[in-house]
């Protein structure tokens, strides 16, 4: 087109050089002609006066000759011709000075050439008259002064001048043409020259173009050609092209592949046959043709149907063609089956319904492509409502933020980084009201870019029941914190009054005893006793409450020198029982020193203290449990414990034996599971009455420091 | 001038900072068990400490105390704050202090130390052992130890 179009102009702009050129060759030989035309003239006029010039000196002279001849002769009928010849001259003067009326120089010289000549023609008169009266003689003598000869001289000087005045105008006239001729000679031959040049510019201009465009057209064939078998090829999808009123123009392999039709079948059909029946009735096939005519393109997914009547869910792009000047010339359509696509999408999209939570896919802009059923019931929006809308709209923030590509990372990357799953953000309802969200994100690739799949939990009740826990366990300490702070202040502060009690009455006891009587002494000593006991109670409950609270950091210690140490404590009750306490190699621990040496003294004494008849043996030793605790054993040839008390002897204050048999409040156990327990780990006892007892507990390993 | 403490004629001045009754009497019968020449003198709380040991009011004009026993837990100033006014007063830093306390909380021993207690006792329960302490302080701070004798004001 645009070839053409060049081509059009460079012919029209040849054509007009050539034109005018040649106008302006015409109009110098136009004026090259009237130039010479007038020159012409000019000559001719000049000769005309030089002629009449010279015939009115012929007149003039046979008017002399004539009267000459009448006083020599005295003949009358020279005057015949001397007559005449006055008239001629008077006729050539009267031509003259007709011919030179343009000329000023001319017609200031003829009143004298006239006056000359009336002169001459008096003074002939009145010689002749003389002749005739008075005789040759006295007309000879008239002439005698010559007078006459001398007008007849001037006369013909005046006309000499006359002549010379024309000659010197046709001379100057000549050369002006000359000039003018030669000028227009020069500006014909450049003139033909440049119409020549451009014309014969304009033929190789033109021959070149329309070369240059007949190896176009040839290229353009050639690759129209390769183009054509291109897409006639192209199997997977049907490309073909519409007139303007909807008949199939081209078809290609695909569409015959997908469609069925062969295209000597269905060219010069209309496309409508594409359509399913209810869609010809509602007069979609126009309506989509209108709109890519409108729009330049339109874009659907919609069912469409092959030659055999069997629908298939097709892909169609449908995009008007227009010419140059913008006349629809028809459209192509490229479609293609994505059933499949279609069947997958449908899996996923029963996946996204069938899923628990509400699930809202979204593209890398931010907008919401797809939505399940959950996410409308959590969201209070209908799905048609959110489809398209940009996600912040029910995620205000956090999520969108992350799908944005900036200068450090692509959208691929940004949505990519995103991956992950118990990001906690605050989502709005349709009616404004915020709830706590749990967000899962999964990239999923699709045809229009990687979106990302968001599982969005709705985390109210988690969230309450989470504050509930919260606050819960916080009650729940301050009330441990509290009964902890009471059991100690009450025991401390019991303390105080108790030993006023017991001091005094064991002063009363020391100082009195055998001086009051004997029932005196006695209730004494059940005072003694009891304050005693009490006093006993109070700190043991003192030393349970402590257990375990004194939070000293945990250390890598050796639990077989916290053994020894126990031991050293216990040197007088081993002493005086003769109890032999072996133990293995005992392993390095992270854990409490001061409480670990408070629980293998409890225990080496409680087996020492429940000994049977025979010499107590204790035995300690430590495995390791798995890898991941310590099992340490305490065991002894004592009384043994029944089974059923496996769970009582570790409460406070509860005892298996009276206090005549054994001494102690039952403290002794319960502070030792609660320094295991706050340790991490847990106590027992394997017995049998009679047998035997070994206690177990076991200490998490941990890491060192 | 220097002098063993508890065999001269003048009586060694002895300063009871101690609220309690009780433990006031049981410490003056745990002397007096000891048979020790003393010179016990009581306050009530911490600042009547004070007063005492700065000759204040009616304490103008009472001897300068050779050793302190000082219970921790007590009215308006309480020992912790006597302990370091003691210690950190010129005049009075170098008495000996003995901290006679029911107290055996760690951080009540360790924080007595660093105000340079010279000593800390837990008031044991039960009368033999009180008995024992008082004794113990007798023969260690009264007679052991030789103590800076200040011209008194």
């Amino acid at each position: 087109m645009k070839t053409k179009s060049l081509l059009n102009r460079k012919v029209q702009l040849a054509f007009g050089a050539v034109i005018l050129t040649l106008v302006a060759v015409g109009t110098i030989s136009s004026r090259a002609l009237a130039v010479s035309g007038e020159l012409n003239r000019w000559v001719g006029h000049t000769h005309e006066v030089l002629e009449n010039l010279e015939k009115l000196m012929l007149a003039m002279q046979n008017v002399e000759s004539s009267f000459r001849g009448m006083v020599v002769t005295g003949k009358e009928s020279y005057l015949e011709s001397y007559h005449a010849n006055i008239a001629s001259a008077e006729q050539y003067n009267l031509i003259v000075r007709r011919l030179t009326v343009d000329n000023p120089a001319q017609q200031q010289r003829l009143p004298a050439l006239e006056r000359l000549a009336a002169q001459k023609v008096q003074f002939s008169d009145g010689v002749i008259g003389l002749r005739r009266t008075k005789g040759l003689q006295a007309a000879a003598d008239a002439m005698s002064d010559g007078k006459g000869q001398r007008i007849m001289d001037e006369f013909q000087a005046v006309i000499r001048d006359m002549q010379d005045e024309e000659l010197r105008l046709l001379a100057l006239r000549d050369v002006d043409a000359r000039r003018r001729l030669a000028q227009a000679k020069a500006a014909l031959v450049l003139g033909i020259l440049l119409g020549l040049f451009t014309a014969a510019f304009a033929g190789w201009s033109v021959q070149r173009d329309s070369s240059g465009r007949a190896l176009a057209t040839e290229k353009l064939q050639d690759s129209e050609e390769k183009y054509r078998s291109l897409i006639d090829g192209v199997q997977d999808y049907a490309i073909f092209t519409l007139d303007p009123g909807g008949k199939v123009v081209s078809w290609n392999a695909g569409a015959e592949r997908i469609k069925g039709y062969k295209a000597e079948e269905i060219i010069g059909q209309n496309f409508s046959r594409f359509y399913l029946q209810t869609d010809i009735d509602q007069g979609n096939p126009e309506k989509e043709l209108n709109l890519a005519a409108a729009n330049g393109r339109s874009e659907v997914e919609h069912w469409r149907v092959r030659k055999d009547g069997s629908r298939f869910w097709a892909s169609v792009v449908l995009t008007a063609a227009r010419d140059s000047s913008g006349l629809l010339l028809g459209f192509s359509e490229i479609s293609r089956d994505i059933s499949e696509r279609k069947e997958t999408e449908a899996k996923y999209r029963w996946l996204l319904e069938a899923a628990p939570d509400a699930m809202v896919v979204v593209n890398a802009a931010g907008e919401i492509v797809l939505l399940n059923v959950q996410a409308e019931k959590q969201f209070g929006y209908h799905r048609d409502e959110l489809a398209g809308q940009k996600v912040t709209n029910i995620i205000p923030e956090g999520f969108a933020e992350r799908l944005i590509a900036d200068g450090t990372r692509t959208a691929a990357e940004a949505l990519a980084q995103q991956i992950g799953t118990g990001i906690e953000l605050t989502a709005r309802r349709k009616d404004g009201s915020n709830f706590p969200i749990e967000i899962m994100l999964s990239p999923l690739e699709s045809t229009e870019g990687i979106l990302v799949t968001a599982a969005i939990r709705d985390i109210t009740e988690r969230k309450k029941s989470e504050q509930h826990l919260v606050k819960t366990v916080g009650e729940l300490k301050r009330s441990n914190d509290e009964l902890q702070q009471f059991a100690y202040v009450a025991s401390h502060d019991l303390q105080e009054p108790l030993r006023m009690v017991a001091s005094f009455t064991q002063l009363l006891a020391k100082r009195y005893k055998g001086r009051l009587d004997s029932e005196a002494d006695e209730f004494i000593a059940y005072a003694v006793d009891g304050s005693n006991r009490m006093q006993g109670l109070i700190q043991d409950l003192l030393a349970y409450s402590r257990a375990g609270t004194n939070g000293q950091p945990l250390l890598e210690i050796s639990s077989e020198k916290a053994l020894n140490d126990a031991l050293a404590n216990l040197r007088a009750t081993i002493q005086e029982s003769g109890a032999v306490v072996t133990h293995d190699s005992l392993p390095a621990i992270t854990t409490d020193d001061a409480q670990l040496v408070l629980v293998f003294q409890n225990l080496v004494g409680n087996a020492i203290k429940y000994r049977s008849t025979e010499v107590p043996r204790v035995h300690v030793s430590a495995t390791k449990n798995g890898g991941k605790e310590w099992n340490f054993s305490v065991r002894d040839n004592g009384l043994g414990i029944d089974p059923q008390y496996f769970e009582r002897i570790f409460v406070l204050f509860q005892r298996l034996h009276g206090r005549q048999e054994f001494k102690g409040t039952g403290i002794g156990l319960a502070i030792c599971k609660k320094i295991v327990e706050r340790l991490g780990g847990r106590i027992w006892v394997e017995s049998q009455p009679q047998k035997g007892s070994t206690f177990y507990f076991a200490l998490p390993e941990r890491d060192g420091r | 001038m220097m002098q063993s403490i508890g065999t001269g004629a003048v009586p060694i001045e002895v300063l009871l900072v101690e609220d309690s009754p009780g433990d006031v009497r049981l410490t003056r019968e745990a002397f007096k068990d000891a048979k020790v020449h003393i010179n016990l003198n009581v306050a009530t709380d911490g600042a009547e400490a004070m007063a005492y040991l700065g000759n204040e009011g009616k304490y103008a004009n009472v001897p300068r105390p050779d050793l302190i026993l000082l219970d921790l837990n007590l009215p308006k100033k309480d020992g912790r704050e006597v302990l370091a006014e003691l210690k950190e007063s010129p005049a009075l830093k170098c008495i000996p202090v003995v901290i006679l306390t029911t107290s055996a909380s760690e951080t009540d021993i360790h924080g007595s130390y660093q105000h340079h207690a010279n000593c800390y006792i837990t008031k044991p329960v039960d009368l033999e052992g009180f008995l024992k302490v008082v004794k113990s302080i007798d023969s260690f701070w009264l007679s052991v130890v030789k103590l800076p004798r200040v011209a008194r004001t």
